[in-house]
């Protein structure tokens, strides 16, 4: 690709998401990074990101591996991000707002790659964001409180209710917490870890911020001081009928162990709706296991739609987040050890979880 | 001062690490192995003053031709105390001579040097370069591996991988013995200026280009600068053990094949499987064809260890940049 300019006025930058192979008839990458690299959102970031980090809680009596020292790392506020002043077509697809967020949590991604290292990548997210907007605006038309739960910054725990055969309800907490943050907060989901071998899925998922849920994935995104998203009902919370709806299945209790590892507070939250968008009438075990799927549903919709039957139902979302439980501060890393303190923990949350949802229901 | 033998220098991972032994006062002198003619690059260290650099030429991978090297008067008057064993990631020379044993050329020359290494009376360190691909992948592995992370031992493992880890275990036994000090580093696919890419399974110059569709593994990604650095760290250092190093970045295997101008085929992973039971049958063995895990599911790796004992961080940055020609070429720079 030739430039105009002369070379000599091209400073060394590097462009990091481009083809470089196939890129004729584009604008000049460098340009744009350039303008990327002028933005006063950039230079926000970064000057936020040298503050010091908060003081950590003193010595660990119980450290079962070596942790990093976090990272000093301060998402910028919405106020200081400021946006480029020719947005593209994705940009002009998004809100106000939800361009101020993406710009904010640009800085997860470390060094020069446009990736961080499970995956993330914000240009994709920018591309995906104003479909996800568009259902969470006009499908779901969602609705939430209790957003003064969520902590500001530092590490946490979102435990939901999971639904719905398809997981809208991850996407649309995700994209509820990064609205409804300032400084914007982008909430890790943990998938599990069949998704990791699904075509495409896989991907799709890893582009968008989420995680494969392995214990070292967890205690790395909390020694990242990062918001990690956990659905605890796991499979068994996609499986449920249409009678079982909004009655919580055991929890898995992994989260509460990472929990009170990493000292990290735990926020209960409710998705309501997301277990009416695609209620299931029977679940054919046997077809599941043959097919190696978690589930194999008869719905109102599917299989007799096709895969429009996997449409979920234009049903309204309502997501309520909860009081933060501070377990760490009473039973500190080593209660991580009693396996009967973290079961009953788990059903200390499970039961918040419960009765927010049956709050919200009424 | 520390007199150094590094084998395979006249690879590119070999020259930059010759050169940058070359360049640090605490060593005295470089003997360069290799299985070609000296690089040009060679040239000027050579001729010039500073350490010591001889240059030879020896196949690592055949026992008499190892072992005559060791045991020559040429090599007892070097008076080597430490061993650099670098990868050979290009074709052999001469692939119609019997390899050792019937192993495969990399595990036998991590055989050879280790035992002559161990017999030597001078040597007492040894420095080798192995693979981070050794590890075992799965759709359940942790994102950041560690060095105590769990290896491949799955029999049906590619060709290619497989020879790293029989590398890898060889060098990992001596690692505790008391008569060398052994350092294993452990690296991801490397980078250099110019696109080149280096020890990735899905992009080695012997592999049809082709990985799983619906796949995109994150790769981890160092520069070979970088390697340099850790080498030589390890060198000076006086620890022993097993070390992770690896760069800041990490980019999916498309993003990284793009970069590096490897056009790549998405190929269903049946059918990529299939392909390689296949080439095995009709005699293509020894053509590594990309297989496995390590197309579909990625890791980085976890320095911390490197870095406190080896004092190895991370120093260049790694992306796209002009190039003379006006093209977009992978490029590796110093960071500020």
């Amino acid at each position: 690709m030739n430039d105009p300019r002369p070379r000599a006025e091209l400073p060394k930058v590097f462009e990091l998401d481009r083809d470089p192979f196939l890129d004729d008839g584009l604008p000049d990458p460098v340009a744009a990074r350039l303008d990327a690299l002028e933005r006063p959102g950039t230079r926000a970031i970064r000057r936020a990101a040298r503050r010091p980090a908060a003081p950590q809680p003193g010595p660990r009596a119980h450290a079962p591996r070596p942790r990093p020292a976090p990272r000093p790392r301060a998402t910028p506020a919405l106020g200081e991000v400021e946006l480029s002043p020719d947005p593209d077509l994705w940009d002009r697809l998004l809100p106000d707002r939800a361009r101020r967020a993406l710009a904010s949590i640009s800085h997860l991604v470390e060094g020069e790659g446009p990736f961080d290292r499970f995956g993330f990548s914000p240009e994709v997210a920018r591309r995906t964001l104003p479909w996800f907007v568009a259902l969470y605006r006009f499908w779901f038309r969602v609705q939430s409180s209790g957003h003064e739960h969520l902590p500001e910054r530092g590490k946490a725990i979102l435990a939901a209710n999971h639904a719905g055969l398809l997981p809208f309800d991850g996407a649309m907490a995700v994209l509820d917490v990064l609205l409804h943050t300032d400084p914007p907060r982008l909430p890790r989901a943990i998938v599990d870890r069949w998704a990791g071998e699904l075509p495409f899925v896989n991907v799709f998922y890893a582009r968008v911020g989420q995680v494969v849920g392995t214990r070292e994935n967890f205690a790395d995104l909390l020694d990242d001081e990062q918001l990690v998203l956990v659905f605890p009902e796991g499979v068994d919370g996609i499986r449920k009928t249409i009678a079982q709806r909004y009655r919580l299945q055991g929890f898995r209790v992994g989260f509460v162990e990472q929990a009170l590892r990493a000292r990290a507070p735990i926020v209960p939250m409710a998705v309501v709706g997301s277990e009416d968008q695609a209620p299931i009438l029977y679940d054919v075990k046997p077809l599941a296991r043959a097919l190696g799927l978690p589930v194999a549903p008869l719905t109102p919709t599917f299989p007799w739609l096709g895969p429009l039957g996997l449409l979920p139902y234009p049903v309204r979302y309502r997501i309520v987040y909860g009081e933060p439980l501070a377990f760490h501060e009473r039973f500190g890393p080593e209660g991580a050890d009693d396996a009967r303190l973290v079961d009953y923990l788990a059903r200390q949350v499970r039961s918040a979880v419960q009765k927010l949802i049956d709050r919200e229901r009424t | 001062m520390t007199r150094a033998l590094v084998t395979h220098a006249d690879e590119p991972i070999g020259r930059r690490v010759v050169k940058r032994l070359f360049h640090d006062d605490r060593i005295d002198a470089i003997f360069a192995l290799g299985d070609g003619p000296p690089p040009r690059a060679f040239d000027r260290f050579l001729a010039a003053g500073g350490p010591e650099v001889t240059y030879a030429r020896v196949d690592l991978a055949r026992h008499r031709s190892a072992s005559d090297f060791f045991h020559s008067a040429r090599f007892r008057a070097a008076e080597i105390d430490t061993v650099v064993h670098l990868p050979r990631h290009a074709p052999a020379a001469d692939v119609s001579a019997p390899l050792a044993g019937g192993l495969s050329e990399r595990t036998a020359e991590a055989r050879l040097v280790v035992q002559h290494c161990l017999e030597s009376t001078s040597v007492t360190s040894l420095v080798a370069l192995g693979s981070a691909y050794v590890y075992r992948l799965h759709p359940g592995n942790a994102n950041r591996l560690t060095e105590t992370s769990e290896l491949d031992l799955d029999p049906g493992v590619a060709p290619e991988i497989r020879s790293w880890i029989d590398a890898d275990m060889i060098v990992h036994g001596e690692v505790h013995g008391d008569r060398l000090r052994v350092v294993l580093l452990r690296t991801p696919t490397v980078v250099a200026a110019g696109g080149f890419v280096y020890l990735n399974p899905a992009l080695s110059p012997r592999s049809p280009r082709a990985r799983v569709l619906g796949f995109d593994p994150i790769c981890s990604v160092i520069s070979d600068k970088d390697v340099a650095g850790a080498v030589l760290a390890a060198v000076c250092s006086r620890r022993s053990g097993i070390y992770n190093i690896a760069g800041r970045e990490a980019v999916p295997l498309s993003v990284l094949a793009r970069w590096t101008g490897h056009r790549t085929l998405p190929l269903p992973h049946t059918l990529l499987s299939w392909a390689g039971t296949g080439a095995r049958w009709v005699g293509l063995g020894g053509r590594p064809f990309p297989g496995g895990d390590a197309l579909r599911y990625g890791f980085t790796l976890d320095t911390r260890r490197a870095e406190h004992d080896l004092g190895f961080r991370p120093g260049d940055r790694i992306g796209l940049a002009r190039a003379g020609d006006g093209t977009l070429r992978l490029e590796t720079a110093a960071s500020a």
